[in-house]
């Protein structure tokens, strides 16, 4: 689904130079989910970024589906950020003026020939799979955070991604709000074979995913799958 | 997108609010404005029905109030100013001579119908001194001498508000003593007020100085030759003030007055149009200000709807998009008050105007608004996602 060769990402500012990542490898097969570890600053954020075509990587090669993206221009990466790819953010990322609804639909708006009753429908069969049918009308105001971010989820899967990434998708949640949301994902990974990429702090998540890659200083220092993966194997 | 962009708008009346109210009294004044611009340029357009340059208007007030003494001496000075060669034509008038600050009106009935009318008292050469042309029936002549009304020539803008499709020539109009007007000819237009101004229903009444001994003249319209300047008009007032002794002598030119008047026109519309342009500069700034501010604000929807699949140039459209949308919201007020002048005809004024004033407000408004969202757009489409994302 997804390659990173040699990601090197340097932030200048000013006064400093800081080093985000660090020669990072990562093959990610289709169908995989894989959880990021690390301490805080550690480039996490900046590799779901990279991997999202969000930013760019100061030095190494991007691939997706075995297609370096440097050759793309940003009409081309918006496109495939639109085809191929869903967010989920620690913060949600909800517009609060609009309903529930409408925040669902906002990725068909960038994509052409999906008409009107068609967007509505897709959007209400996301918000059933989150559980949040009974909520479309309502403003992100007026829900709780993972209401919220059932609501981010069923934005980022209406167009039907391949990749679905997460950056602290439980960050802001109680544990068992988190739960909630962590088996959203491991449905959606499991049924409908959705590549999921998730940052986490938290090991209880990270071990129910497939695979495990630790983050530290910028640098990949353990990728292994987890005991959950053999689990799912039986 | 454009549903969207309503909804979004519509969503945040209440933080618009302010911008929509800003854009509707902009838009207000801003037609005002142009509805009296458009108005004075139409007219200043349209004919004047007569010629102006080479035209002098000789002012003259007698010491004495003895008519029959006045009246002699005017005649003299009919006489002289007649034997002079570089004078082509003269003809007297009452004060309201061409862009000559006076009016005089009167009510002519025809039928039921009864139309204030203006109305020029003026000699038979007086088509010769304007170069005026009659389009239908004759100017005064001698054959009006025997005639037992008062022979009048009509604008056509009288003649359609009081006989409409009927032939006006002949037509008996009564006057307020037993006597009647008798309309003997049509001018197509005659517009002496102003450039600037409309041209009213009018009509022309005849000086026959044989015919009425009591009435006094002061007001020679004189068509000099092309050329003559001050130096004949110098020597002919001097030789003027040796028939009327101790009569005051003025002249002007028809030019001179006409720009009198035209500054009259112009001097209003230039201070509103300044202030209309403060006004406007006023709004521009505040809404660049808002816009700017709100793009600051709403960076995390930037980097938001470029992670969902929103290409820079696809912001850039959203943001001057949103703009475009609440002027539309201010606009549609907007429209909805000012097509109120010329649906209840508020001002005499053809509708013609406010819908072409409404027009060009509409299309400015939409410039305005463009125009201060450019930069601002641009700047949110330049804002990189990951940073934006980042930020919040
Ligand atoms: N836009 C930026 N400009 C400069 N430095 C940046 C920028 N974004 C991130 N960094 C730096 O890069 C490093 C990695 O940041 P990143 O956000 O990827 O960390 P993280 O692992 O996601 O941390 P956290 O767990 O707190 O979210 C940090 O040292 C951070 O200060
Ligand atoms: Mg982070």
């Amino acid at each position: 689904m997804i390659t990173l060769k040699n990601i090197e990402k340097v932030y200048q500012t000013k006064t400093i130079e800081t080093v985000a990542l660090h020669n990072v490898n990562l093959h990610i097969p289709k169908g995989e989910f894989v959880s990021v570890m690390g301490p805080s600053g550690c480039g996490k954020s900046t590799l779901l970024n990279i991997m999202g075509l969000l930013d760019e990587p100061t030095n190494g090669i991007v691939e997706i589906d075995g297609k370096p993206i440097s050759r793309y221009r940003d009409k081309e990466l918006a496109h495939i950020r639109n085809q191929k790819i869903g967010f989920v953010f620690q913060s949600y990322h909800l517009i609060n003026d609009l309903s529930v609804l409408d925040n669902v639909e906002l990725p068909l708006l960038y994509r052409s020939g999906t008409s009107a009753s068609e967007t509505r429908h897709l959007a209400l069969t996301a918000l059933e799979k989150v559980g949040l049918s009974a909520r479309t009308k309502h403003y992100p105001t007026q829900l709780s955070g993972g209401q919220r971010q059932r609501v981010a989820i069923a934005r980022a899967l209406i167009g039907q991604p391949e990749l679905i990434l997460a950056d602290e998708p439980t960050g802001n949640l109680d544990s068992v709000m988190g739960e909630e949301i962590m088996n959203i994902l491991l449905t959606l990974n499991r049924q409908d074979g959705t590549t999921i990429v998730m940052v986490t702090h938290d090991e209880n998540m990270a071990q129910k995913t497939e695979r495990l890659i630790r983050f530290f200083d910028g640098q990949q220092v353990s990728d292994a799958k987890t005991t959950a993966y053999d689990f799912q194997q039986v | 997108m454009i549903r969207h962009l309503f909804k979004l708008i519509w969503n945040r009346k209440r933080s618009n609010f302010l911008l929509i109210t800003e854009i509707f009294f902009c838009f207000l004044v801003l037609f005002a404005v142009l509805s009296l611009i458009v108005y004075n340029v139409r007219n200043y357009n349209k004919p004047l029905g007569f010629e102006h340059e080479n035209v002098w208007l000789l002012t003259m007030r007698p010491d004495t109030d003895s008519t029959a003494l006045n009246r002699q001496t005017l005649e003299q000075i009919i006489q002289r100013a007649k034997g002079f060669q570089e004078i082509e034509h003269v003809a007297l008038t009452n004060s309201n001579a061409p862009f000559a600050f006076s009016q005089m009106n009167n009510d002519l009935s025809y039928g039921q119908k009864k139309i204030m009318a203006d109305e020029y008292l003026v000699q038979d050469d007086f088509d010769k001194v304007m170069r005026m042309q009659v389009s239908h029936g004759r100017w005064f002549g001698e054959q009006d001498n025997a005639s037992h009304h008062y022979p009048i020539v009509i604008n056509k803008v009288l003649q359609q508000q009081l006989f409409e499709g009927e032939d006006p020539i002949g037509k008996l109009l009564p006057r307020n003593d037993s006597s009647s007007y008798q309309v003997v000819g049509v001018v197509d237009h005659y517009r002496p007020s102003s450039e600037y101004t409309a041209e009213e229903p009018g009509f022309f009444n005849r000086i026959h100085l044989p015919g009425n001994k009591n009435d006094f003249y002061g007001e020679l319209l004189i068509r000099v030759k092309p050329g003559t300047g001050v130096e004949f008009e110098e020597k002919m007032v001097k030789e003027f003030s040796g028939i009327g002794k101790g009569w005051t002598m003025e002249v002007a030119t028809l030019e001179k007055m006409r720009q009198n008047k035209a500054k009259m026109a112009k001097v209003p519309m230039i201070a509103l149009a300044i202030i209309c342009g403060f006004l406007i500069l006023n709004v521009a700034l505040g809404l660049f200000g808002v816009l700017w501010y709100n793009i600051s604000r709403r960076n995390g929807e930037i980097g938001l709807r470029r992670a969902l699949g929103a290409s820079a140039n696809q912001v850039y459209r959203q943001f001057i998009g949103e703009v475009l949308v609440l002027a539309t919201f201010g606009l549609v007020l907007g429209v909805a008050f000012a097509v109120q002048f010329p649906m209840l005809q508020v001002f005499e004024v053809e509708s013609a105007v406010y819908f072409i004033a409404l027009g060009i407000a509409v299309g400015l408004i939409y410039l305005l608004a463009i125009g201060c969202a450019f930069y601002p757009s641009r700047q949110a489409a330049a804002i990189h996602p990951a940073m934006a994302l980042h930020e919040e």
